[in-house]
């Protein structure tokens, strides 16, 4: 095979022994790489309805087609797991040169079973495999192990996935951090933890064998050219951030835990204003030629070295959704995260949570006592130090407030409501126990569903659905009969790029256009020039589809139903009082008539099950076996 | 008529104002508007705006009222006095 290896390692950290598995080319033509071939490897490596803490939940590594190729921003490996957040599969991304390093070892993935009695890092060096002992590790930050390990080595090519205080204390938020990237959302470093497993060292000294370098080599040329262009200059130079003033005007920006759309501050932590006086510098992902990465630096005052590297996912959790206007802050704050291993939006949100129980009298000073303020302090929302405290105290556990948030904003809210007799389950913003993203979905009706249905909860990289309610393809405040199809469209076209991986800041690169017609072909030559295939549009397509199927089998076998497709009270009861979102929910009626609709167009039954006939179409015999009616 | 121009992301940054008034003749177009701005800040030419001066290049969009996104086929179409255009960079994900 080309582009592959064609192995998988297998690594049991109870009984310190390791496997090789060899997979047949049928397996990657249906699988690929990324969260596809990642959850499906944790589909056949998971002991059903385990805790996800315990040690019958794989962590299950896939890399990327693309990463070691010269192929523009294909430097990215997924990983999945049982989510400690949700419950259902937990399925991340990360650009890194940790993929390359993997894929130069020939490896096409790695699966870590059991659980160590003593904290312990695997390093990997091509084919040998040594389990090191990491209890000098602990305790230290992502970057700070990723440094410790590399001068261990005396050697810079040792590329390693970590995770920090956070994954340690099994706070279920906590993600896995390499290069300065992460693999975040549905807590991958939690289940980390719970394997006492620190981090895990590569170093690879092979070359990627592909099928016709010359021809793969001019279209990266070709990719690598229209990268630097205008498709890209939003990324270039202001990064993700300059969406907190767009989010802001459309009255889709989380403010106070989404009681509001616009944000008076938001001038104050725009993009543009940390382009304008924080920017120290962007950095790429490994293979990247965007550079998105825009890392803030603050010089002066009582966060003064602080240097966060800054998305707009981390700064609407971390400024906006506190009610936070000071930039500073929000700096720390994501640094703070970027360092702990925490994930930035899982931790604003649970935090805006906090500050609304505060502001309600549910919480008082006493609550947030810590050892850095040792009587509590007030935890009002625009309280930027309280944010900050909060990021530390989460990650470490501390106090009765860190241990509380610790647990994300599901489980903190039915913990209160059960030791308090109150009701702040309607102010956490999560869906299937994952915290929600950066824009507001009582008016993007589209986007609603996308993220109700959405396989590992709230996570708007996963669905898309956003594109046409945003950019105005579709009226956003209504619903009509083509969401079901377009939330199933949308989210099998973000699934092709989170399979191969590819990362999406790139999808105007091929031909301008950034729709299936103007990527699909463009892609489909990457894949054959690097494995030989005949892949055509078709193929590109049935990617998506199937990745996305994986996922929800996974989700059923553990026990999905349809109710679990839900929205977060709030956005279906409390309309926003102003801004240009103001009077809109999502109905209940309009949430089951989405649901039904999308169930539909996906080719599912009315409760949300999966046909037989449907699965063994898409080459998933013995998933249709298992779960198909 | 006067319409109230505001500048998000790369724009901003190329225009160097937060936002401006505008002054256009009463049924100007919504792609009448892109070709003032073109005019009035060259920079816009080449990023924000294409070379024929009048089509947005994408991801940039207008907005119309923070209620519409004004699609290619509606460039057609145009403001009314006292009406709010931005001109915004509309991309997310990664």
């Amino acid at each position: 095979m080309y582009g592959y290896s064609g192995k998988i390692l297998h690594i049991d950290l109870t009984t310190r022994k390791t496997r090789v598995e060899t997979k047949p080319e049928a397996w990657y033509k249906t699988y690929i790489g990324g969260v596809s071939m990642a959850s499906r490897l944790c589909w056949e490596n998971i002991e059903v309805g385990c805790d996800p803490l315990s040690p019958g939940n794989p962590i299950c590594i896939a890399g990327g087609l693309f990463a070691g190729t010269p192929v523009p921003v294909g430097g990215k490996y997924g990983m999945a797991s049982k989510s400690p957040l949700t419950g259902f599969i937990g399925d991340s991304l990360s650009g890194s040169w940790f993929s390359v390093t993997l894929k130069r070892a020939g490896w096409d993935g790695i699966v870590v079973h059991g659980a160590s009695d003593e904290w312990v890092s695997v390093f990997i060096d091509d084919d040998k495999v040594e389990f090191r002992n990491a209890s000098h590790l602990v305790g230290l930050g992502t970057t700070e192990t990723e440094e410790a390990i590399r001068e261990e080595f005396g050697d810079d090519q040792v590329r390693s996935a970590t995770i920090g205080p956070a994954g340690e204390n099994l706070a279920r938020l906590a993600n896995v951090s390499n290069d300065g990237r992460k693999a975040g959302r549905t807590g991958q470093g939690t289940v980390w933890g719970s394997k006492k497993l620190k981090a895990l060292s590569i170093r690879g000294t092979r070359g990627v064998r592909v099928a016709d370098p010359e021809t793969l080599l001019k279209l990266s040329y070709d990719i690598l050219q229209a990268a630097q262009g205008p498709h890209t200059q939003k990324y270039r130079i202001l990064g993700t951030s300059s969406n907190v003033l767009n989010m802001n005007r459309l009255g889709l920006l989380p403010t106070r835990n989404y009681q509001q759309g616009v944000f008076e501050g938001a001038e104050l932590v725009s993009g543009e204003y940390l382009h304008e006086h924080y920017k120290a510098k962007t950095i790429a992902c490994a293979q990247c030629p965007i550079a998105c990465e825009q890392v803030g630096h603050v010089k002066e005052g009582p966060y003064a070295g602080a240097m966060g590297h800054v998305e707009y996912e981390s700064l609407y959790a971390l400024s906006s959704d506190c009610g936070v206007n000071d930039m500073e802050a929000a700096i720390q704050a994501i640094a703070n995260c970027n360092e702990f291993g925490t994930d930035t939006m899982s931790t604003g949100v649970t935090i805006g949570w906090a500050m609304e129980c505060y502001e309600r009298g549910v919480f008082t000073q006493d609550d947030f006592k810590c050892e850095k303020y040792p009587e509590g302090f007030e935890a009002n929302f625009g309280n930027g130090e309280a944010m900050v405290t909060l990021t530390e105290m989460i990650a470490h556990r501390e106090g009765y407030m860190g241990n509380l948030l610790a647990e994300g904003t599901r489980r903190a809210s039915a913990q209160v409501d059960e030791e308090r007799g109150t009701e702040t389950y309607k102010w956490a913003m999560h869906i299937k126990g994952l915290e929600a993203p950066g824009y507001d979905a009582r008016t993007l009706k589209t986007f609603a569903l996308g993220l109700a249905v959405g396989t590992r909860g709230a996570c708007h990289n996963r669905t898309a659905a956003y594109d046409p309610d945003i950019k105005g393809e579709v009226d956003r405040f209504s619903v009509d009969e083509t969401r079901g199809g377009l939330a199933k469209s949308t989210e099998e076209y973000a699934a092709v790029y989170d399979t191969l991986p590819l990362c999406k800041f790139i999808r105007r690169c091929f031909t301008g256009k950034a729709d299936r017609a103007g990527a699909w072909p463009a892609i489909a030559q990457l894949i054959n020039a690097t494995t030989g295939w005949e892949f055509d549009y078709d193929d590109v397509d049935l990617i998506g589809e199937r990745a996305h199927t994986i996922k929800k089998a996974f989700n059923i076998r553990e026990g999905w139903t349809r109710e679990d497709d839900h929205l977060p009270y709030r956005w279906q009861h409390e309309p926003m009082e102003t801004g240009p979102s103001a009077g809109y929910v999502v109905t209940d009626e309009e949430l089951e008539y989405m649901k039904d609709i999308y169930y539909e167009a996906k080719g599912w039954t009315k409760e949300g099950l999966i046909p037989k006939e449907k699965l063994i179409a898409l080459g998933m015999d013995d998933v249709a076996e298992e779960i198909g009616v | 008529m006067r319409i109230q121009v505001e500048f998000l992301g790369v724009s901003r940054l190329e225009t160097g104002v937060k936002e401006i008034a505008l002054d256009v003749d009463k049924g100007a177009t919504f792609r009448d508007i892109v070709r003032v701005l073109g005019t009035r800040y060259p920079a816009l030419i080449g990023n924000v705006i294409q070379p024929d001066g009048e089509t947005l290049q994408a991801p940039n969009i207008l907005n119309h009222n923070a209620r519409r996104m004004v699609q290619a086929s509606q460039m057609g179409d145009g403001p009314s006095d006292g009406d709010r255009i931005i001109l915004m960079s509309m991309s997310a994900g990664g």
